[in-house]
């Protein structure tokens, strides 16, 4: 019967931008300035890293900014054996994702952890930042975690 | 306590890595089937509610499509942009209303072969933070979590590619799993393409094409449609933090949340022994274990005597996704609701190779976001 399997498909694209928010503005101009800034909640002292607004927890607007320490502990990683891009799942050296508790935050930061062999990675361990030498306001101005 | 609500009807597709029909063409010959199966048509139906996704679709709006093809014309009619699971949970509610007394839930996508599941999965990450940086995906979540996990509890590689094998064994007994595994063992698991450590691709949910529905009634309804209703004797719903760096991904909470909530309406005190299998919206093997004991189906930690002891097994004490759950086949928007039409199909002893003997209550559970940030969890009961 005619149209029982269909073969034919059509392409669709869709291309976006989006406008960051007041919190990671502040968040990448502080990166500018090789400095760390996370945000308290006047209801519940945690200090969120990257900054974000609102408090989920309290439901209150945040607004005071406070610069965290460039160094903390690895809480939990992954050796990542891949990358992933537009969906497509392509192969790479080995490297190490970390979830990284900064001395003065109460989130982790998610970063790249170099300096360690793949195999030695371990949890507690004491990190600190690695600056893009020419830092030009943008995510990729802290540019990985190393051992401290 | 609200009024009872039972499932009176229950259907998937065989579901593929592409299935060569267009999704509208799946969505009809679904619904037309189940509703010949429970013998009405459309005009018995007062409201419908779609899990579907315009990412997913690659439209807006989507449902317009889809509306039609499910028999909605000129009737009441609502999308969810989430699992399907949700959208039973929105039927559910709908029916508690009181303004209606049956409704149509129904997810799906064409997961298989219209687009790169990870790209939808990316899509979901925090626009202005995590998905212009590229290191917090749905996989490298899973990866973060089962590492706990396993460092917490001693639950070992080789555990969890026991699991793995334990859920592909299934699979390759369920006629509706999109994928078939020869020969899934522990070595073939480990020796799969290495992605975030410890996960593997044989570790990774079956992103396919494919769709489910139930159909929902009030008692009043559900006695005219059929003389064997399964109730839904408990939902649960719960949310946590978009932002990876707050959650604690070993405690679960919303999903434990959406368990107690379930559990409480349901009457249930002690879940390991109330409730006789549960499915679980799994999307990496990792999360099986982590999500049985935030529900607790398990003891905290008891990942490694679960596998050594096949407790999770179809025969065991508590069998985990006996159909071999998502690794067998995840239609992104049908996954929590497959669950949903499996647990059905376990009460009514229609799991063949898969049954679990004299299953009564079931649980099944739905999730959305990365890592679960959303969960649904629904017990169901057979009544004799
Ligand atoms: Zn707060």
């Amino acid at each position: 019967m005619p149209g029982e399997t269909i073969k034919s498909m059509v392409p669709i694209t869709f291309l976006y931008r989006n406008r960051v928010g007041q919190a990671l503005e502040t968040y990448i101009d502080g990166l500018k300035d090789k400095k760390i800034l996370g945000i308290k909640c006047p209801a519940c002292d945690k200090v969120y890293v990257p900054p974000r607004t609102v408090c989920g927890c309290c439901h209150k607007k945040l607004d005071t900014y406070v610069e965290v320490e460039q160094q903390g502990t690895l809480e939990n990683f992954t050796v990542a054996h891949v990358t992933i891009e537009g969906g497509e799942i392509k192969d790479a050296e080995p490297y190490v994702i970390g979830m990284i508790k900064l001395k003065g935050a109460d989130s982790l930061l998610s970063a790249v952890v170099k300096g360690v062999a793949v195999d030695k990675v371990k949890t507690g361990i004491r990190v600190k930042a690695v600056w893009k030498e020419e830092t030009q306001g943008s995510y990729s101005d802290l540019a990985y975690f190393e051992p401290a | 306590m609200g009024k009872r609500v039972a499932i009176v009807g229950y259907k998937q597709t065989k579901h593929s890595f592409d299935n060569l029909v267009s999704r509208e063409r799946m969505v009809y010959e679904l619904v037309k089937s189940l509703y010949s199966d429970i013998g009405i048509t459309k005009d018995a139906i007062d409201t419908f509610i779609l899990a579907s996704n315009d990412f997913t679709d690659g439209r807006t709006i989507s449902e317009v499509y889809i509306v039609p093809r499910i028999g909605a014309y000129m009737k009441d009619e609502s999308k969810v942009e989430s699992d399907g699971l949700n959208a039973a949970l929105y039927a559910y509610m709908r029916i508690q209303s009181g303004l209606y007394d049956t409704a149509l839930a129904i997810g799906f996508s064409m997961s298989g072969s219209e687009f790169r599941a990870p790209m939808i999965n990316s899509y979901v990450m925090d626009p202005a933070y995590e998905r212009p940086r590229g290191l917090i995906n749905f996989h490298s979540i899973a990866a973060l979590q089962a590492r706990v996990y396993m460092e917490k509890y001693g639950f070992k590689e080789r555990d969890l590619a026991k699991l793995t094998v334990k859920d592909l064994k299934n699979a390759n007994n369920n006629p509706y799993a999109a994928r078939r595994e020869q020969k899934p063992t522990v070595d073939s698991v480990l020796g799969s393409r290495p992605l975030y450590a410890p996960l593997h691709e044989a570790h990774v949910s079956a992103y396919a094409d494919g769709a489910a529905a139930v159909v929902l009634a009030s008692e009043e309804a559900a006695k005219r449609i059929t003389d064997k209703p399964l109730w839904i004797t408990g939902v649960g719903h719960s949310m946590d933090t978009y932002y990876l760096g707050d959650r604690d991904l070993l405690r679960m909470d919303s999903l434990r949340s959406a368990g107690e909530q379930a559990y409480r309406m349901a009457g249930i005190k002690s879940p390991k022994r109330e409730i006789d299998l549960a499915e679980l919206h799994t999307n990496f093997a990792s999360e099986e274990p982590v999500f049985a004991e935030a529900l607790g189906l398990f003891k905290e930690g008891s990942g490694k005597e679960v596998v050594a002891n096949g407790d999770s097994n179809v025969d065991g004490k508590m069998p985990v996704n006996p159909s071999g759950g998502p690794l067998g086949a995840n239609p992104i928007n049908a996954a929590g609701l497959i669950r949903l039409v499996d647990v059905c199909a376990q009460l009514n002893g229609e799991a063949g190779k898969n049954q679990v003997k004299g299953a009564k209550t079931g649980l099944a559970h739905g999730q959305d976001g990365p890592g679960a940030q959303q969960n649904v969890v629904f017990i169901v009961r057979r009544e004799k």
